[in-house]
């Protein structure tokens, strides 16, 4: 018997608890850092440069806006899947607006209601008629490529060239385009609410186990419906400067839904692990195109955006899968102690109304 | 007597014990929630695991069950064959069966499926046989005395009926590996009386066929009806192993508390209830089993409702606060009216609920315990466009001194990071800090300790004496009986009986819940 009878005994730290940053919450950083450090060694004179810089800050602006639409959503355990759509779809109205001659200002107004309109009613599929999230929205992005179809004609509008539609995000700022100083923007009042408002702290209780929320007086269904209007104004936000920076294209919008996940689901391990959080969700967006762009100076083939982002989904559900899942199949554990520490716990399969970040949103 | 092992001779030496437990570790994040505990229990053996709030129980049984992987030199041996450490299979295969604090049924799944999810279900061609399936179930549900349709959903089920499906499911074996040792963690928890009688009689027939049980509970009554041996943990580390005849109730509660522990509670009668006007008051309620329930409590009283499992016992409160549906009859605070569904709405005219299943409707496992105990209303600390964190972890923290709940520095740690009972504590306090008006409670005291019982009692008095109108649902008669200043008795849904004064004890209130004929009265 090997205990010594004293208070209790702090554990010996075992060295592995450094060899562990991998998979710690600020793993993110380190791969950040990694990439650059490869790629900043492999292709000097193409990557560490400051065009390398803004050109990938501005082109994941839009995704990282996306990403942060679903964020909230998610945060409160629904999916919204038409985000992509919106998109495209609010692109779309935008340009032809334009092309009636209507002022940008009314362009602009009509474009985004579009896009709150599909999040009210993205709300009341989920919310009042108690349609699953998943199938409502998935739903909701069919019927809107329809009625892309129908504002368009099926025929890629003319892009607008009024000199103040496109410095709406094409001026510069400090060498960066202007619409990265919108995601800014956009992500510091994300984080504010979410992290430092009541609304944020509802939010995230709906999602932890709406049963309980709503007995601590929390209006599940009035927050849904709220993260699902958002979702739908940012993605219509999204839209139009979309529109602004690259030109009303048709089928922009479903290459953003994948990325968009992939990173929020990679941020939900970052920072704060097991919550969705912002800038957890912004790391693992330029991470991710930190490595695809090192990767297209080096080879330049095409698939491998997807492939990056695809794998990169893939691996941020099951990582975060796994450390729910790991008290049971401890194959993988061979240190004492680490794992255990209270960020670190995974939920126990049996306490089923709340788990990590996935499982929650994955179960409805 | 000396703090040795003196473990009830072995009748039959040639049969090794059911567990052997040599030096059971555990730690998290570095600190040791289990320190190098003994624990041997023969076949047949019903032996008792005792302890504070958070003093390692569930831990040790998470241990057992290859839930957690165990520290050092820890060695668990089930019927002499050696048990491979964080290996849940390892664990079932040797014929270890557990039953949880959190029971881990399948809410949106049958009776007949819960019980199949382990056992595995009867096939033919890869199909589920469906009379047998039926037939199995019926058969798990006699042998633990529980008669109710095997097609029923659990989630339906009252937390008392889902405990009898739970310990059920553990005893099935469907013919597989034979059960060695039967594990449970404080089953009784929320079962009323006359459940509890079945549960130990099913106990102890699992004894019978020579299953070494081990069992947990803060009910020190049911330790001296069943148990041959108790082992009494404190802080991790094990005080004492003891054969149950040769210790007495108080001494078992000293072992317990660590000091000498004056078992009188802060009785009700202390505090007369103040002749004050009714608060609360229902009419004609219906809801679920409840029939046509009219009753009021005045500011200041405690009131308490007693009743079998179906009695609309455990759906009356729910139904007031709105966390169930309400059919008929009305409920006011005052002058002001109750919405029947509508949980926010009660809240605003001053009325709390603390629900009775707390991993389901409780508590938010993945939040904080600062969180989980602001939630309820995060007003004071909205100030400057940001929520204070600071004074929200500072009034956390006080509130986990007042009602001591450990770890004291845990109001940034996950709910789930928590033992039972001090999850408890924290939503008990979460309701507290409204100040209500009308405090409405569920199974207040579910896995709480005995000293902590006690304080959380105080606080309910101390609650009323500033004006509240509480009342407490509650399986644990001698609950109410030291609680309350007036029990209902619900039967059959309806309200049968008001007892006061006198009236107020164990005997008579288990009277009335199971007299089988009754006028009906109106409180
Ligand atoms: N997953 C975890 N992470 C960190 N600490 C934990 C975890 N599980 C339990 N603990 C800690 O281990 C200690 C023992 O907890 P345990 O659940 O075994 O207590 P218990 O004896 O079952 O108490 P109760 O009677 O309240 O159920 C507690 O201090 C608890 O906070
Ligand atoms: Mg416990």
């Amino acid at each position: 018997m090997s205990a010594a009878h004293g208070s209790r005994r702090p554990l010996q730290r075992t060295s592995r608890r450094t060899l562990n940053f991998g998979f710690d919450r600020f793993s993110g950083l380190y791969l950040w850092a990694l990439f650059i450090l490869v790629f900043g060694i492999w292709v000097p004179n193409a990557f560490l440069t400051t065009d390398t810089l803004h050109s990938v800050a501005s082109s994941q602006a839009i995704s990282a806006m996306v990403a942060l639409a679903v964020l909230a959503p998610l945060a409160a355990g629904v999916y919204d899947l038409s985000v992509g759509a919106t998109a495209n779809l609010t692109a779309i109205v935008v340009a032809v607006l334009q092309a009636h001659h209507h002022s940008i200002g009314t362009a602009i107004a009509v474009a985004i209601a579009t896009g709150v309109a599909v999040g009210v009613i993205n709300g009341f599929l989920v919310v009042k008629l108690q349609i699953s999230s998943f199938i409502a929205t998935l739903g909701m992005a069919t019927v809107l490529a329809a009625v892309q179809s129908i504002v368009s004609g099926q025929q890629q509008p003319a892009p607008p060239t009024a000199s103040s539609w496109l410095n709406l995000t094409q001026s510069t700022v400090g060498g960066f385009q202007v619409v990265v100083v919108y995601l800014v923007v956009l992500a510091v009042i994300f984080w504010w609410v979410l992290a430092h408002t009541p609304a944020g702290r509802y939010i995230d209780a709906v999602g932890a186990n709406a049963e309980a929320a709503r007995l601590s007086g929390v209006s599940v269904g009035k927050w849904r419906w709220l993260s699902l209007v958002c979702s739908g104004a940012i993605s219509g936000l999204a839209g139009v400067l979309y529109c602004s920076l690259n030109g009303p294209s048709l089928t922009f919008g479903t290459a953003l839904l994948l990325p968009a996940y992939a990173a929020v689901f990679l941020g939900s391990t970052q920072l704060k692990p097991g919550r969705f959080n912002v800038w957890g969700t912004l790391i693992a967006v330029y991470v991710l195109a930190t490595g695809v762009q090192g990767l297209q100076f080096v080879t330049g083939v095409q698939w491998l955006n997807d492939m990056f982002n695809g794998v990169a989904l893939l691996a941020a559900v099951a990582f975060a899968g796994w450390r729910q899942r790991k008290s049971l199949s401890r194959r993988f554990r061979r240190s004492t102690g680490r794992s255990d520490e209270p960020d670190a716990t995974p939920t126990e399969p049996d306490q089923s109304p709340s788990g990590a970040a996935t499982s929650q949103v994955a179960s409805r | 007597m000396p703090d040795q092992t003196q473990e009830r001779p072995r009748e039959r030496a040639a049969v090794p014990p059911a567990l052997a437990g040599r030096s059971l570790s555990k730690g998290f994040a570095g600190v040791l929630a289990l320190d190098a505990v003994d624990l041997t229990i023969e076949a047949g053996e019903v032996h008792a695991l005792l302890g504070e709030n958070g003093s390692g129980k569930s831990t040790l049984i998470k241990l057992l069950s290859g839930y957690h992987r165990a520290e050092g030199s820890t060695e668990v041996h089930v019927g002499g064959a050696s048990m491979t450490l964080g290996s849940p299979r390892s664990s079932h295969a040797l014929g270890c069966r557990f039953v949880h604090q959190d029971l881990g049924l399948v809410d949106a799944a049958t009776i007949a499926d819960n019980l199949c999810l382990g056992a595995g279900f009867p096939l033919r061609w890869g199909t589920i046989r469906a009379r047998e399936l039926r037939r199995r179930a019926r058969g798990d549900l006699a042998r633990v005395g529980v008669e109710l349709d095997p097609a029923r959903l659990v989630g339906e089920l009252t937390p008392a009926m889902k405990t009898g499906i739970a310990v059920a499911r553990a005893l099935a074996s469907h013919g597989g590996d034979p059960v060695k040792l039967l594990v449970l963690d404080e089953p009784t928890a929320t079962l009323p009386d006359d459940e509890v009688n079945d549960l130990l009689g099913i106990v102890e027939r699992v004894a019978a066929s020579g299953v070494g049980v081990l069992y947990v509970t803060h009910r020190i009554d049911e330790v001296f009806r069943i148990a041959d041996n108790v082992t009494v943990l404190r802080d991790g580390r094990k005080v004492t192993t003891r054969p149950t005849a040769s210790l007495d109730r108080r001494e078992l509660i000293n072992l317990l508390v660590g000091s000498e522990f004056d078992e009188t509670q802060a009785a009700s009668e202390a505090l007369a209830p103040s002749a004050a006007d009714a608060l609360l008051h229902v009419e004609t309620l219906d809801a679920g089993p409840v029939r046509a329930a009219s009753f009021e409590v005045a500011a200041g009283e405690v009131v308490g409702i007693a009743g079998i499992t179906g009695s609309g016992r455990e759906t009356i409160l729910g139904a007031l606060f709105g966390a169930n549906p309400r059919e008929a009859g009305t409920v006011l605070v005052g002058e002001q009216p109750v919405p029947a569904a509508r949980p926010a709405a009660a809240m605003e005219v001053g009325v709390a609920y603390l629900p009775p299943d707390r991993p389901k409707l409780g508590a938010l496992m993945e939040l904080s315990a600062r969180e989980n105990l602001s939630l309820a209303d995060l007003r004071p600390f909205w100030r400057r466009m940001r929520l204070q964190r600071r004074a929200e972890a500072s009034e956390t923290r006080a509130w986990f001194d007042r009602l001591s709940i450990r770890p004291l520095d845990g109001s940034e740690r996950r709910l789930a990071t928590f033992s039972g009972g001090n999850q408890q504590k924290l939503l008990f306090a979460k309701w507290l800090r409204r100040r209500p008006r009308v405090f409405l409670l569920d199974e207040p005291t579910q896995g709480v300790d005995i000293a902590a019982k006690r304080e959380l009692h105080r606080q309910l008095l101390l609650a009323a004496a500033d004006g509240a109108a509480v009342v407490v649902s509650s399986s644990d008669i001698d609950e109410l009986a030291v609680l309350c200043h007036r029990v209902l008795v619900l039967r059959d849904g309806r309200i049968v009986a008001n007892l006061t004064g006198d009236r107020v004890s164990v005997d008579r209130i288990a009277r009335e819940c199971l007299n089988a004929s009754g006028k009906v009265i109106a409180a």
